[in-house]
């Protein structure tokens, strides 16, 4: 299904899907751009090259409240928080964050157990994925390509969106997309001419480059094996790294958690956030012990989780070459020059 | 569904303080709810979440065993640094009839049908011998004990005041249907026993690796020092298991930190045999 | 050549030399990243390693931040622009570092710029010194004349706000912040371990990221940072959410310095005006 708004309407399209439930899109702030709730029509923009944090949020909050309670001194009251997430949409997601999400259902939805939490909100969130401009060069730190993503790719979008100079066009790609494309009246539907663009430009999408190798997954997830004891290289490849959090907390594919009680007088929450790989006490056991004390060998972790634990796991490279753990690293470790050269070795 | 984050309520009805140091207690805990009772079905070497609201949870090995109905048992040893061991500490200062919380049960078991027909040499080393007690008192159910060969125990601490389940060591001395090698680095005045590090005992009792398999639980250096001894003894890699160590948070293989290489210890573990790590880099 | 260009020559001569010798083990300096406009910090050990070393507008890093890691007696040579020197002096003055064992490779320069925005950062995020005020060697001629105004410039528009505005500011502000500790794991001066956000007996602020906690770690921090922070702006370019912290620690630094007619780092012989106690020292904060 192809439908198509001038592009002057967004206000209007935005008005039509907040009256169905919240919706994140992105908005400008002071220097970045990013995701947030909207208020207000007037914030959406759909000019900018991507958000400085990623949309995984939206399943994912880096902070989320599982059982609330209030300490009494003969019993503790308590309740799990319910799981009602409200149906929402993410406008404006690009097609590598939109990919991201699929390699996080193989986590939180796969293996066995399935996540309530994320599932709740992956369940009801109807994704609105959107084309790189072709007329914009990538930036220096993605690679998108090096994971088999193009700047069009509909993979992970229910609905795929794609500017042209005077219309924003919508492909249908699940039928929860074409649901909401339905639902929305908005919308006109579209050409024939409109589809030949739609297509036109999709295929555009193929001519953006950003920085890109041959990789394989198994090889890849094989060769970071044999490089593991390499201490040397390690050391050298994240010796300017500070062991900070900031790669991971940006990454869309990032997905360590900690839990934690916090209490406040009585009252008290048990929640889960985001933790770091990257961070010391990550894996400080009670004992004292620490298995990975030395920062390579959590830069080892995190590099070796994402492109060999999780192929071998999970089937796939957990990554899809956004590049913001490289823009967003105070240092400018860059995971890519990383798997290049151990690649090499 | 069943959220597995949230803990099911159960009740300390039994509290035994194990060593002369105090920092080692078991919890003898019963459900509050018949069901989750029901629910909880476990194996040795499984172990799950203790909950305490406001302070949080930690990972602690089952103690008791299926064969032993009605409650479940754990026991803690009171960690500490600056910035670690809340919730063990919360635990310690638990009275009887206190509340609290259980996820689980979590992890995979010490192999059982592996185990079976074949004879156990269980080697243990000061407060790890908690699992060990619960595959322990399994393999002696009159209902179970026909499965297994030999048993043998190789249980050591680095005093006489520092060994657990002094009662229950005591009971299993007497049985026929065990090889109970109890030792202590260095004993004291009341001490009877024999005295001797666990590796060099191992090498004393000298097992043999025929048909044979030994699950081994201790402190590093502990491990460190017996697993040439088994190698020596002509164990073959598969047939050492051991339980691993990791930090642990949702005990589900979601939160992304126990992780070994491609496995969680919360959910491929915590029992490894050594031919199993042998694949695993060496990140633990 | 260009004033950057002479020192990249510089830094790579008087590396080899010094790594040649046998005087260093290690020199910390700028190596080429994914980019031209994204170098990083490097050490570089070995002769063939100084090929490496770059310098231009954009290697902002601060690298004192590396030296307390280094065992003492390791021989280290440190590329330090202004502020960074003078965050090596305070270093040594809190005895984490030792004067003997580092050769100071001294930067004179300005027109520094955000990898981020490309903005020059002189008067702006950082001390807008010119000269390092302590160096061994002297990788460019020193800047004379150069003038932008003071480093508390900036603060011009918080001070004129009222206490409600201001606090409506940080607490605005705050909220973006996403826990990472980039702005801890950069800073020269952040060094306990652990860190009282890791400790958890007791447990100082949230865990989680709450705006208490916020608050709580950033506050805590700004204050340990007062009259040791150098105002090389490193926590600010190292945030990814762009909080302005460096506002915060300019202002503390201020305050300070009008306090106790002492800047952080400035001169060796000083002692951190936290840990000094004067006769004549302000009363100003017991009023």
């Amino acid at each position: 299904m192809l439908k198509k708004i001038a592009l002057e309407k967004l206000g209007d399209l935005v008005s039509a899907l907040m009256e169905k439930g919240p919706l994140y899109a992105p908005v400008k702030g002071e220097k970045a751009v990013d995701f947030q709730e909207i208020t207000n029509p007037a914030d959406v923009i759909l000019d900018f090259y991507n958000t400085a944090m990623s949309p995984k949020f939206a399943f994912f909050p880096q902070s989320e409240d599982l059982i609330r309670y209030r300490l009494g001194k003969e019993a503790t009251e308590s309740e799990a928080v319910s799981l009602d997430a409200k149906p929402s949409v993410i406008l404006g997601v690009r097609p590598c964050d939109a990919k991201s999400f699929e390699i996080m259902d193989r986590h939180f939805l796969g293996a066995g157990i399935i996540d309530p939490y994320w599932n709740d909100k992956r369940e009801k969130t109807t994704i609105i994925g959107y084309a790189f401009d072709p007329s914009t060069a990538a930036d220096p730190a993605d690679f998108y390509n090096t994971l088999g993503i193009s700047a069009s790719d509909t993979a992970g979008s229910d609905i795929f969106m794609i500017r042209t100079d005077k219309h924003l066009l919508f492909k249908g790609i699940t039928e929860k997309g074409d649901r909401l494309l339905k639902e929305l009246s908005v919308l006109e539907a579209g050409s024939k001419t409109d589809e030949k663009t739609f297509e036109d430009k999709a295929k555009k999408g193929g001519e953006v480059k950003t920085r890109f190798m041959e990789i394989q997954d198994k090889a890849v997830a094989g060769k970071l094996v044999q490089v593991f004891n390499n201490k040397e290289f390690w050391e050298k490849a994240t010796a300017a790294c500070i062991s900070c959090g900031a790669c991971t907390f940006v990454c869309p594919t990032c997905y360590c958690f900690d839990i934690s009680d916090e209490t406040l007088f009585r009252d008290g929450v048990r929640k889960r956030f985001w933790d770091a790989c990257m961070f010391t006490d990550f894996t400080l056991e009670a004992s004292g012990h620490n298995p990975r004390p030395r920062i390579f060998q959590r830069y080892r972790q995190k590099v070796c989780h994402k492109y060999s634990y999780h192929v071998d796991k999970y089937g796939c490279i957990s990554c899809v070459g956004c590049g913001r753990c490289t823009r967003s690293c105070p240092v400018n470790i860059d995971i890519y020059s990383i798997i290049e050269s151990a690649s090499k070795l | 569904m069943q959220n597995p984050y949230i803990p099911m309520p159960v009740e300390v009805t039994k509290i035994v303080t194990e060593v002369e140091t105090n920092d080692i207690k078991t919890f003898r805990l019963n459900f509050v709810n018949k069901e989750d009772e029901e629910n909880f079905k476990y194996l040795p070497g499984q172990f799950a979440e203790l909950s305490i609201l406001g302070k949080g949870e930690s990972p602690i090995g089952i103690a008791s065993s299926p064969t032993q109905p009605g409650y479940i048992e754990f026991t803690v040893q009171r960690a500490g640094t600056l910035v670690t061991g809340i919730v063990t500490t919360a635990l310690h200062d638990l009275d009887v009839g206190a509340r609290i919380g259980v996820r689980g049960p979590l992890g995979n078991s010490w192999p059982i049908e592996f185990l079976e027909g074949k004879n156990v040499v269980v080697v243990g080393g000061g407060f790890a011998f908690t699992t060990l007690r619960s595959l322990i008192h399994y393999m002696l159910h009159k209902d179970n004990r026909p499965r297994f060969g030999d048993i043998s125990v190789v249980y050591g601490a680095r005093t006489p005041g520092l060994l657990c389940y002094k009662e229950e060591l005591a009971a299993w001395e007497k049985r026929k249907d065990i090889k109970m090698h109890v030792t202590v680095d260095k004993g004291d005045a009341n001490w009877k026993g024999r005295e001797g590090f666990v590796p060099t005992v191992c090498k004393e009792v000298g097992p043999s690796p025929e048909n044979a398999v030994t699950v081994i639980c201790g402190p590093p250096i502990m491990i460190r020092f017996t697993l040439p001894v088994f190698f020596e003894l002509g164990f073959a890699k598969e047939n050492i298991l051991t339980s691993l160590e990791m930090r642990m948070k949702c005990g589900v293989g979601k939160c992304g930190r126990c992780n070994v290489g491609h496995k969680y210890v919360c959910k491929d573990g915590p029992v490894f045999s050594f031919a199993e790590l042998d694949k695993l880099p060496r990140d633990f | 050549m260009t004033a950057m260009k002479k020192i990249e020559e510089n830094l790579r001569k008087e590396a080899k030399r010094l790594l040649e010798g046998g005087e260093v083990s290690v020199v910390l300096a700028y190596g080429r990243g994914y980019d031209e406009n994204h170098p990083m910090p490097f050490a570089a050990r070995t002769v063939e390693d100084v090929d490496s070393l770059v310098f231009n507008e954009y290697c902002t890093f601060n690298l004192a931040r590396y030296l307390p890691k280094y065992p003492p007696k390791t021989k280290i040579a440190v590329a330090v622009k202004a502020a960074d020197s003078r965050a090596v002096v305070q270093l040594i003055q809190e005895e984490k570092v030792r004067r003997e064992d580092l050769v100071i490779l001294g930067i004179p320069v300005t027109g520094m710029k955000d990898q981020k925005t490309g903005e020059v950062i002189d008067n702006k995020t950082t001390c807008n010194m010119a000269n390092p005020v302590l160096y061994d060697i002297l990788l460019g001629d020193e800047i004379h004349g150069f003038k932008g105004g003071s480093p508390y410039d900036v603060l011009a528009e918080l001070e004129g706000m009222d206490h409600d505005a201001r606090m409506a500011f940080w607490k605005k502000e705050f909220e973006k912040c996403i826990r990472c500790f980039a702005c801890r794991k950069a800073c020269p001066m952040c060094y306990c371990d652990p860190c009282f956000m890791d400790a958890s007996r007791p447990r100082w602020a949230d865990k989680s990221p709450t705006p208490d906690g916020h608050l709580m770690y950033h506050l805590t921090r700004f204050y340990h940072l007062a009259g040791r922070c150098i105002d090389c702006g490193e926590c600010s370019r190292a945030c990814p959410v762009d909080i302005p912290l460096y506002l915060f620690h300019k202002k503390l630094a201020k305050e300070c310095e009008d306090m106790f007619q002492q800047a952080a780092g400035m001169k060796i012989e000083d002692k951190p005006a936290m840990v000094n106690y004067g006769n004549q020292d302000s009363d100003e904060m017991l009023k």
